[in-house]
């Protein structure tokens, strides 16, 4: 049976469809079809590391103006590889037609030339990248460093277009060596857009230096081939636990995982919230927007939204006020931002309805017709299926005390959406503590920027191997085999 | 005798006490003509709907929300149905702060029974909350374990279990087609356990039915593998254990110190087990060897005890009439291609039975020689729409979800939706000679289904981290 698309391998520059296999995808029934990767797993790594010498005869300004090119050519509208991606992606993603659209048509302004050197400057320094950064050290020796790329295997998400462009982005800037597995629920964007370099810049080094396909994560006769240090030196996997739990087993000596692991977010929201009508009107607005952003699939996405209303008569009826506030502002989301979600989890829904049963504990508004829901928390904890949170449905939570709140962020949580900027301020030097990794003004959850850290790590500079030189003038700094003879000296006297 | 020669027949009698209404006769139960009993279910299960509208306040709600005053035709009753999720949606809070006053609060609100006046005044743990409340209320409640860090709880009573256990010797014992003896009717067997010997686990509730309804009142017939009782505050925090773990948060559960009190009670009863296995062997190749035995099991539980008897030199232990009853799927256990040889050739039986249903419904449907199961004849079988839950025509081959309506039912609201796929032939008049309605054999978890092929990447955490401690915990509920 053929598939309803084909995934082809981008190796390269060459594109390749042969000895096509049939893939599932995650919605429906529909079928994809990708090359055998059995059959091209040895051509998939550098045969030599040498070979990644030509990404050095490139300038950075040479790279910058490919990748302008690439942006200028990745406009939705007259790229027919990007329509092909999100075709497939209409079949192979829960994500609504509009905002899959409004996931493109963001690649343009980010592939432009002054947003890619703000990235490669504030993530790991131009002058690293371009050449050796010279460096005196206090004990004489001249020091220089240089950013090198690596050879690197990416394993993106596959919510929306952006994933794979920063991936291929951030590869590009560091100069690596870029095998990309394209992820089943979304398996074309990669492709399309490595198809697009080519175009753009055909047999340039950094089109050679680009491989794109499909595999079933998981595939042994792929991976234990492909994810050796002889051929990969570093793994960047996105994505849910146990796909990075599975890709562990390969992490070895020369081998490294640079995890963009599994996360949760939550939302903060102080007293001041209730100061007047207008100002909550405005902070459900804000939280509207962090819940519903791409139907919520995202790790960024607000789902527990603590309030600091109190947990009296009062401060419940504001939270609940809220509550409502909030949901009337999340269905009126206009389209490419949330919709309805295609495929409501019936599994979540049940416990929704549930709770709607349990009305001593929980206010459910909303969810009747599955279009999303705001659940309030009657008392002060959530459901206790919030890790399930998705698809526009959001737990308001009252609470008396900030307590309560530091005890909900743990080594999975991300993004943290806050209201008002001085309970931020208030914050910003305890959360982490507990392992909070980026704290935001409510309503920004989801609008996420490039040029800065991710997952609390910098992931282009952990693409990076950072390699030094050293020069050691013996008249400057003390050689170990003068520091025999001084010693030596010292014990004749 | 047949039906259609008695008067009129009663629908009180039918709803209430299908057990004299039939006879007391498999044959009877499953020879009614079809559109004779299904005027009966239908008038039964519009009556116990306005029943359990004044008398359950979470369906009351339900239904007032949606409008729905009465039932007369099946799909009426269909957007009334429960989901499991409707038997936990206490908040887990209560139990870590000991509020079984709001427990009790909440419970009232899903049972007929009245609660009002209960007293949970110093129950200091689940177990403790349970004992009394099967000694003060009718309700004999059954628990099962949650993913989400919650216990499901039933509140069936003790008069469901009475009957269910009568309802168990009627189908084990009787043969379709041929009227009940007096040997049949009270049979008096040995009964084989291979489980925990209590708990309030569901089918460890079965285990006390059994104990007097199957040996004929002699309790030292009864041969369970552990002397023990499953704790249910220990699978409560494996539930919270596994809830805590896919949230990052082990770190944060905090253990009751009445339960981490009891660590070494709980421990030595780990290590009793090895010997306690080994006592269960002995005693059914030595004691019980070549006598008519009942025991039950799920097919992974019966593999296993079968594994390890044959490992042991064990075979052919049982008398060939002996009474054998397994099911319940597969749970995600994977077993060997013919593991239900192993079983048969440990056992030395010629028969082994199956039976479907859930813990939500009053008694198992049981598999004919066809391996159909055929749904008992006050349980209303639905297939429903597996995602939107519309029902499906009664008419033809369909394949969906599988939910009951269960008139029998009267602590508890009997319309549940299942998580099972099943299949029944609305039009099939079953070669085994029943006029009911059946599943057809294959029934499978939607989970499943839908978890075992999928490398899908989010990065919104939801999957599950395991646990060792938590599989061992695991191990119990089977």
């Amino acid at each position: 049976m053929s598939g309803a698309f084909t995934v082809p391998l981008f190796l390269r520059g060459e594109v390749i469809t042969d000895d096509l296999v049939s893939f599932g995808t995650r919605s429906g029934g529909s079928e994809f079809q990708a090359p055998d990767m059995s059959k091209y797993v040895e051509r998939l790594p550098l045969a030599n590391p040498m070979q990644m010498s030509d990404l050095y005869d490139v300038s950075f300004d040479e790279i910058l103006d490919v990748l302008q090119a690439v942006g200028d050519a990745l406009v939705f509208e007259k790229n027919t590889h990007m329509q092909e991606a999100y075709e497939a992606a209409l079949l192979a993603n829960p994500l609504p037609a509009d905002m899959l659209k409004n996931s493109y048509q963001i690649l343009q302004p980010l592939f432009a030339r002054a947003n890619v050197l703000e990235i490669a400057d504030s993530q790991v320094g131009l002058a690293y990248l371009n050449g050796w950064v010279p460096q005196h050290l206090a004990d004489g020796r001249e020091l220089r460093v240089r950013a090198f790329g690596s050879r690197v295997l990416h394993i993106p998400a596959g919510n929306g277009g952006l994933v794979s462009a920063v991936t291929i982005l951030r590869s590009v800037i560091a100069r690596c060596d870029t095998i990309i597995k394209a992820p089943s629920n979304d398996p074309l964007t990669a492709v399309a857009i490595a198809r697009t370099l080519a175009d753009v810049a055909p047999d340039h080094p950094i089109t050679k230096h680009l491989v794109v396909g499909y595999w079933k994560g998981g595939d042994l006769a792929v991976e234990e081939e492909l994810y050796q240090p002889q051929h990969i030196e570093k793994i960047v996997a996105w994505g849910g636990l146990a796909s990075v739990k599975h890709v562990t087993r390969y992490i070895q000596p020369g081998l490294e995982l640079i995890a963009l692991d599994p996360k949760r977010s939550a939302t903060i929201i102080g007293a001041e919230a209730f100061a007047d009508e207008a100002t909550m009107r405005d902070v459900a607005g804000r939280a509207a927007v962090d819940i519903g952003v791409a139907n919520q699939e995202g790790c960024a996405n607000a789902r527990v939204i603590y309030v600091m209303s109190g947990t009296d008569a009062a401060g419940v009826a504001n939270a609940n006020r809220l509550g409502e506030m909030i949901y009337e502002a999340l269905v009126g989301l206009p389209e490419f931002i949330s919709t309805a979600p295609l495929h409501p989890s019936r599994e979540l829904y049940e416990h929704v309805d549930a709770s709607r049963m349990a009305d001593d504990w929980y206010r459910v508004i909303g969810g009747e017709d599955r279009e999303g829901a705001i659940i309030v928390s009657q008392f002060d904890s959530p459901v206790d299926y919030s890790a399930m949170l998705s698809g526009r449905i959001a737990n308001v939570v009252p609470v008396d005390s900030l307590d309560k709140v530091t005890a909900a962020v743990n080594a999975y949580t991300q993004t943290i959406g806050i209201y008002p900027e001085s309970l931020k301020r208030q914050l910003r030097d305890q959360l982490p503590l507990f392992g909070a990794q980026r704290l935001t003004s409510l309503g920004y959850a989801c609008s996420v920027a490039i040029a800065m850290p991710q997952d609390a790590i910098e992931p282009i500079r952990r693409m990076c191997k950072w390699i030094v030189e050293e020069e050691c003038d013996p008249a400057v700094v003390m050689p170990l085999w003068r520091l025999g003879a001084v010693s030596a000296a010292h014990a004749n006297e | 005798m047949s039906l259609t020669e008695q008067s009129a027949p009663s629908v009180r009698d039918f709803m209430d006490d299908p057990i004299g209404f039939f006879g007391e006769s498999l044959t009877q139960m499953h020879s009614i003509p079809r559109a004779e009993l299904e005027a009966l279910q239908r008038k039964a299960m519009s009556i116990r709907f306005q029943e359990h509208r004044d008398s359950i306040e979470m369906l009351r709600k339900l239904a007032d929300r949606l409008g729905v005053t009465e039932v007369d035709e099946f799909n009426d009753v269909v957007p009334l149905f429960f989901s499991h999720t409707a038997f936990k949606s206490y908040p887990a809070a209560l139990i870590d702060n000991k509020r079984f006053d709001l427990m009790t609060k909440w419970l009232d609100k899903l049972t007929s029974h009245d609660l009002s006046q209960f007293d949970a005044e110093g129950c200091n743990s689940i177990d403790e909350w349970i004992d009394r409340l099967d000694e003060h209320t009718p309700l004999e409640v059954i628990t099962s374990s949650g993913t989400t860090g919650t216990l499901s709880i039933l509140p069936k009573d003790k008069h469901g279990a009475r009957e269910g256990m009568v309802l168990w010797k009627i189908c084990l014992f009787q043969t379709f087609g041929t009227e009940p003896t007096p040997a049949q009717l009270n049979p008096a067997v040995e009964v084989i356990w291979p489980n925990y010997a209590s708990g309030k686990l569901g089918h460890l509730r079965i285990a006390n039915m059994l104990k007097g309804g199957f040996t004929g009142g002699d309790e030292s017939r009864f041969h369970s593998l552990y002397s023990d009782a499953v704790d249910t505050d220990l699978m409560f925090l494996a539930s919270k254990m596994r809830a805590a773990a896919s949230r990052g948060e082990l770190d944060r559960l905090v253990i009751d110190p009445a339960l981490a009190a009891r660590k070494d009670e709980f421990i030595a009863m780990q290590m009793r087990q090895p010997q306690e296995l080994d006592a269960f062997f002995t005693e059914m190749s030595e004691k019980l060897r070549g006598k008519r035995i009942f025991m039950i099991g799920t097919y992974n539980l019966m593999y296993d005890v079968a594994r390890a008897g044959l490992d042991r030199g064990i075979k052919d232990v049982f008398a060939k009439d002996s009474v054998i009853l397994t099911g319940g799927g597969l749970k995600g256990f994977v077993l060997p291609d013919g593991y239900m040889d192993v079983i048969r050739e440990f056992l030395g039986v010629d028969e082994i039975r199956e039976g479907y249903g859930f813990s939500e419904q009053s008694a198992f449907h049981f598999a004919c020689s066809e391996g159909r199961y055929h749904v008992q004849p006050w349980v209303i079988p639905f297939i429903l729409d597996p995602e939107t839950s519309e029902p499906l025509p009664r008419t033809g081959v369909r394949t969906g979800r599988a939910a009951v309506y269960d008139v029998l039912l009267k602590a508890h609201w009997g319309g549940v939706i299942s998580g099972d796929e099943v299949t029944i032939d609305w039009d099939l008049q079953c070669p085994c000679g029943q006029t009911s309605v059946a599943f057809e054999h294959d029934i499978i978890r939607y989970s499943e289904k839908t978890g075992a092929d999928d490398d899908r990447i989010t990065c919104a955490a939801t999957h599950e981290v395991h646990n060792e401690a938590v599989n061992f915990m695991k191990e119990f509920e089977s």
